[in-house]
């Protein structure tokens, strides 16, 4: 059977593949011609990509609206900085930043999943701030000069291995984990258990009479989101070199959100596209006017009022349309066989 | 196997100084239908959302097939096979009518398919293009919840408890807000769900629960009143001036 879902979701893959296609364009034409900056631009856009993208999984599908999602963003961060400080290893620091930023969504999932809607966003918004305050003031992380001089580290593929300093390898990397993520979420909100997630937003309240947990089902999706955000986290200092307490500020979070609204609620691949325009929008204008923020706050404000549902919101139910126009009947529900006897008048 | 599916003892609940339910007890009989009467504010929804896990009773105990159910969580009350609809229509208004079923008929399959595409749960697709069939909303199956007219709501509501192949179906004024001929083909629905699934019903027209009902209890200021066969109940001196008084 294919359902509303199954098919939206569809459309979302097309458009993830034609943004992985400009993605290697950009990387051909990078490599070309030697360019560094929009590489680098590029793959920061990706990393913060990630980082919407684990917005939008609780805000798009089940429907909490998380404002500190920078939080495990962070977490991920430092927690990478400190592994590659001490051993210069990817795939270690990649396991420290996973493993941490589970326990830290455990801990903040077991407060925030007590309340819901604005309460939840307050909480969420809560949590970062004072776990950012306390980076912030902790000389051992830097305090708030962040922590530099994290080395330029080769990440290993059996005999492979590539230079997290070559702008076209760590940018197909980084573009592979998030697609890799990407792809992860979509696939779980295609299951049963994504469809309980879909249920929360539209009634929660009748959920638990058909047998779901609700508390299961919210602290799932939030630890996940969590651990999104953290993998994607673990990337930013091996890009930067750097981590700053900056990374779980309130403009961070803030920022998801905005690229998730920009892209399309609730589309997944819209939470990428929406933040690679968010992070070119900020780059060309603030290379004309340092008040950049002025510009951005009035597109944003000009996309709420004439493009409520987002870009890929937008888009996405067009392209829909034609995908189902080439396959006029996927298999209908009726086409199911029952087992015998199982009709019953 | 006793015979009784539903075995409610002592329960009670009070919310400040009014007690909604006190001391209520009666038994269900399998695949029969009882219907809990009386009038407003006599406590009949209160019983519900303690014998559904809505509410956590005070004193009492609940028990389905036996099993001790009270305080339960509403999800661990229908783990235990008790399905319940809603006095106001309570369904996902903005999924499909076939994406409403097949989110109440995804309890049948195991665990391990809750992380598998949502194709492979066949018992479950199987269950709501049956469920579509029996209920004779085919037809809309790709409408939205939120955009059928209220009778069809109230149908698929019936069709998303049943959808979980629950062994009790609590029914909370199916009939609410119906014309009459809708009316009466949920009386007719009812009576033929009573074949495999035993029902606990509440509902007003008494014309319909006299016709309906294998057992009756009434309930008057949060108290039983009577219980019995309809007829009995009907001819009860106490609940002639409680209930029927009004009528």
């Amino acid at each position: 059977m294919r359902d509303r879902l199954t098919n939206a979701m569809r459309a979302s893959h097309v458009l993830a593949l034609i943004f992985v296609a400009g993605a290697l364009a950009l990387a051909v034409i990078g490599a070309a011609t030697g360019d560094t900056f929009y590489l680098r631009l590029g793959t920061e856009a990706l990393i913060f990509a990630g980082l919407a993208l684990s917005v939008d999984l609780l805000l798009g599908y089940s429907g909490a609206l998380s404002l500190g999602q920078a939080l495990y963003f962070g977490v991920g961060a430092y927690v990478s900085a400190l592994t590659l400080l001490k051993v210069p290893s990817f795939w270690l620091a990649m396991l420290a930043a996973g493993g941490a930023t589970l326990v830290a969504s455990i801990i903040g999932g077991l407060i925030a999943n007590r309340v819901r809607g604005v309460y939840f966003a307050l909480i969420t918004f809560g949590l970062a701030q004072v776990v950012s305050k306390v980076v912030y003031n902790t000389r051992e992380l830097g305090a708030s000069d962040g922590m530099i001089g994290i080395p330029v580290i080769d990440i290993g593929f059996g005999p492979f291995s590539v230079s997290a300093g070559n702008p076209v390898g760590f940018f197909l990397i980084v573009l592979a984990i998030i697609m890799g993520l990407y792809w992860l979420t979509a696939y779980l909100l295609d299951t049963p258990f994504g469809r309980v997630l879909t249920a929360l937003k539209a009634n929660e309240k009748r959920v638990p009479f058909l047998g779901y947990s609700v508390w299961r089902a919210r602290m799932f999706s939030y630890v996940l989101a969590g651990l999104i955000a953290g993998l994607s986290g673990a990337l930013y200092p091996m890009l930067r070199g750097f981590v700053s307490p900056e990374l779980m500020f309130f403009a961070t979070s803030g920022n998801a959100v905005i690229s998730v609204i920009l892209g399309g609620v609730g589309t997944l691949i819209g939470a990428i596209y929406g933040s690679v325009l968010l992070v070119v929008l900020k780059s060309i204008i603030g290379s004309w006017t340092e008040h950049h923020l002025i510009v951005i706050g009035l597109i944003f404000m000009i996309c709420v009022m004439f493009l409520p549902k987002g870009l890929i919101g937008f888009i996405r139910p067009r392209l829909e349309e034609r995908l189902s126009e080439k396959t006029p009947d996927a298999t209908p529900l009726t086409s199911v066989s029952l087992q015998p006897g199982s009709a019953k008048p | 196997m006793s015979n009784h599916v539903l075995d409610i003892r002592d329960l009670g609940i009070a919310f400040g100084g009014l007690k909604a339910v006190d001391q209520v007890s009666f038994k269900a009989e399998r695949n029969r239908i009882t219907t809990v009467i009386g009038p407003n504010g006599a406590g009949k929804s209160t019983l519900f959302n303690l014998i559904s896990g809505a509410l956590k009773p005070r004193s009492g105990q609940i028990l389905i097939d036996g099993v001790d159910l009270t305080g339960a969580s509403p999800a661990r009350t229908k783990a235990a096979g008790l399905s319940r609809s809603f006095q106001i229509t309570n369904l996902f208004f903005e999924l499909t009518v076939a994406e409403n079923l097949r989110m109440a008929a995804q309890v049948l399959e195991p665990v391990g398919r809750a992380f598998l595409p949502i194709g492979r749960s066949t018992r479950a697709l199987a269950k709501t293009a049956e469920m579509l069939e029996r209920f004779q909303l085919g037809h809309k199956r790709d409408e939205l919840a939120g955009n059928l007219s209220h009778g069809d709501q109230r149908r698929l509501e019936i069709a998303v408890c049943l959808a979980s192949e629950p062994k009790i179906l609590l029914l909370d004024e199916p009939t609410q807000g119906m014309s009459h001929s809708d009316t009466a083909d949920t009386a007719k629905l009812v009576r033929a769900l009573s074949r495999d699934v035993s029902v606990l019903l509440i509902e007003h027209d008494i014309g319909l629960v006299m016709d309906l009902s294998d057992h009756v209890v009434v309930m008057h200021q949060g108290r039983k009143l009577a219980e019995g066969p309809p007829a009995v109940v009907r001819a009860d001196p106490a609940v002639q001036a409680a209930y029927f008084g009004h009528h």
